[in-house]
């Protein structure tokens, strides 16, 4: 601690973007669980929760379309990072489990922007984010007029998205705000700062490019 | 609840993929047990081949449920179930002739809709029909979509999805007051008996062992398919000709998000020890990197 926070990691917008999206996912995410869920299904009795599921629905999709549309490289760089995987990417998956389950840290490669752990989120997210949107799609619109195998299919698919990024939310909020290394992560989220200390020893790729795209 | 864990414990010796978990599921629901509904059941035999199409059936669903009245039905345009249609007739034209079969729930003893019912408003009543309760219903429509007869109707709303589901009743408040239902009390020529399901499987074997000494196709649909229906039909020819499946079964999609369902509580439950354990080696980890001679950390230690 202590340390200056001087490396920008977060703009501003992304940043609000995070957070209305995160409301959002989470209205969802208890709305969704309580049609899926047995024994939650009692609290969707009069359907006011299939309602508030569409209205989230709304936020879930519209927000990521406005910010697409608003910064159009920024949205496409990180569609980019999300879809580009490499050698870096093996050697940490290698290792990752020493260290998360062994404590050992020695082996763990330099990372750029986001690590592969986060990289996976981030695919996590864009892919169980097509699914959702594909199969709620049919299941909003299409009820009654789609076969009825078409459409079980969709709850089906849905269902699995929703356990896939349900359980990898949790690692995201574990790493963000419990796990005892990642110190700087979620007031990064907040001011969008992070020490340079932090930044060389989580993303060392990374900090290498812009300390000498400074110079 | 039964069937969920004798399906989920077959089914999930697939959890490994979909691919693998489908002809396991498949193998759980296409053989039909034999009937389960229990000795005590009421149900309902229909035979189609008593009835004469004139409708009172339909008239006194209608009548009975307060149900919009419509004048008496055209067989070339036989009304559709609709939230306003609980029960009608299913009509086909058979050698120039018209021949017509009751439709309406099944009540089936393995039903889909109560499985997949996230609300418990659909569930079995202790007589074995199919009972619902539209305080409890979400409007998801899950029932209709499950149902392999396509009986349970909504009118959703196209935008906002607000519905309430309808279906037969079984006449719940006449047959837990010593009454028949209300189509079977109505229908002159005997064609909806209504009775223990097990005295009426008799009758409706007899009546098919009747019909087999006439033509060869005589048939009791429900005895078995879906572990028994509790609307029982006497068919003197295929259940095709007469609008039904020949071999209903519960859809394996359903047995697939019941596994799923587990399959996302238990991962809840692993990700949570997970947790646990990685929290204290990396604070182990911490403490240790902290430790005097240790606390640069260097360019060569990178966490994730
Ligand atoms: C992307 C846009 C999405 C759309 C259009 C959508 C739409 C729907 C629809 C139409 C239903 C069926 C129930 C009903 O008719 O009200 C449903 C159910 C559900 N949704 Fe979504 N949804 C979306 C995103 C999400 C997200 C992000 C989650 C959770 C992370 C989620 C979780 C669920 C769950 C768990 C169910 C219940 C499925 C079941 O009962 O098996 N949905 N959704
Ligand atoms: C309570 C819920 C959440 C918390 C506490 C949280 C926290 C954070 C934090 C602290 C970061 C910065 C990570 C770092 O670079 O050190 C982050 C990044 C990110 N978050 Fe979240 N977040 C939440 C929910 C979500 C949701 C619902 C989504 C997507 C639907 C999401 C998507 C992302 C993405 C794509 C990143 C950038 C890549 C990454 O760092 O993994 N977050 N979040
Ligand atoms: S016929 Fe359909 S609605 Fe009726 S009990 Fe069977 S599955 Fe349920
Ligand atoms: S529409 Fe109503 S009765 Fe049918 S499955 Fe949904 S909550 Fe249950």
């Amino acid at each position: 601690m202590g340390e200056p926070r001087v490396v920008e990691r977060f703009k501003k917008r992304t940043i609000w973007f995070h957070w209305i999206h995160t409301a959002a996912f989470l209205v969802l995410i208890v709305t969704g669980a309580i049609l899926f869920i047995p024994g939650l299904g009692s609290a969707a009795a009069g359907g006011l929760t299939r309602l508030i599921h569409r209205i989230a629905v709304v936020f879930f999709v519209g927000l990521p379309v406005v910010y697409f549309v608003f910064n159009p490289r920024m949205s496409l760089h990180f569609i980019k990072e999300t879809l580009t995987w490499g050698k870096d990417d093996l050697d940490w998956a290698k290792v990752a489990p020493l260290y998360y389950f062994g404590g050992d840290e020695e082996k763990m490669p330099p990372q750029g922007h986001v690590n592969t752990g986060q990289k996976m989120w981030q695919f996590v997210v864009l892919g169980t984010g097509i699914l959702f949107l594909v199969t709620g799609f049919v299941m909003w619109f299409f009820k009654g007029s789609v076969a009825p195998g078409i459409f079980q299919w969709c709850v089906v698919v849905h269902d699995i998205a929703f356990i896939l990024a349900f359980l990898m939310l949790l690692v995201h909020i574990y790493l963000g705000i419990i796990h005892p290394r990642m110190t700087e992560s979620l007031r990064s989220m907040w001011d969008g700062k992070i020490s340079k200390k932090y930044a060389s020893s989580h993303y060392g790729k990374w900090y290498d490019e812009i300390s000498a795209s400074e110079k | 609840m039964q069937l969920n864990r004798r399906d989920f414990l077959k089914a999930s010796a697939g959890v490994g993929g979909l691919v693998l978990l489908q002809p396991a599921v498949l193998a759980a629901t296409n053989e039909f047990p034999n009937t389960s509904a229990p000795q005590s059941d009421i149900a309902m035999l229909v035979d189609a081949s008593k009835c004469i199409g004139c409708w009172w059936c339909y008239a006194a669903c209608k009548n009975y449920n307060k149900l919009p009245e419509t004048i008496k039905p055209d067989p070339e345009q036989a009304p559709e179930l609709s939230p306003d249609v609980w029960t009608t007739l299913h009509t086909t034209k058979r050698d120039g002739e018209w021949i017509f079969r009751k439709q309406a729930c099944n009540h089936c003893t393995d039903a889909a809709c109560v499985e997949v019912c996230p609300t418990g408003a659909l569930s079995r009543n202790k007589l074995g029909f199919i009972q619902y309760d539209k305080d409890k219903c979400s409007g998801c429509g899950y029932c209709a979509e499950f149902c392999p007869f396509g009986v349970p109707q909504l009118d959703s709303n196209k935008l906002t999805g607000a519905a309430v589901m309808d279906k037969c009743t079984f006449c719940i408040e006449r047959v837990t007051n010593d009454q028949q239902p209300a189509c079977a009390e109505a229908c002159p020529t005997g064609a909806i008996k209504f009775g223990r399901r097990s005295e009426l499987l008799e009758e409706g074997k007899q009546r098919v062992a009747e019909l087999n000494n006439i033509s060869s196709k005589g048939y009791l649909y429900g005895e078995n398919e879906l572990g028994g229906l509790h609307v029982m039909y006497v068919l003197d020819d295929s259940p095709e000709s007469y609008g039904l499946p020949a071999a209903p079964q519960v859809p394996p999609t359903s047995i697939v998000r019941n596994v799923f369902q587990w399959v996302g509580i238990g991962g809840l439950v692993a990700i949570v020890a997970g947790f646990g354990l990685n929290y204290i080696i990396a604070r182990e980890a911490k403490i240790t990197s902290e430790l005097p001679g240790k606390e640069q950390m260097g360019r060569g230690k990178r966490n994730g």
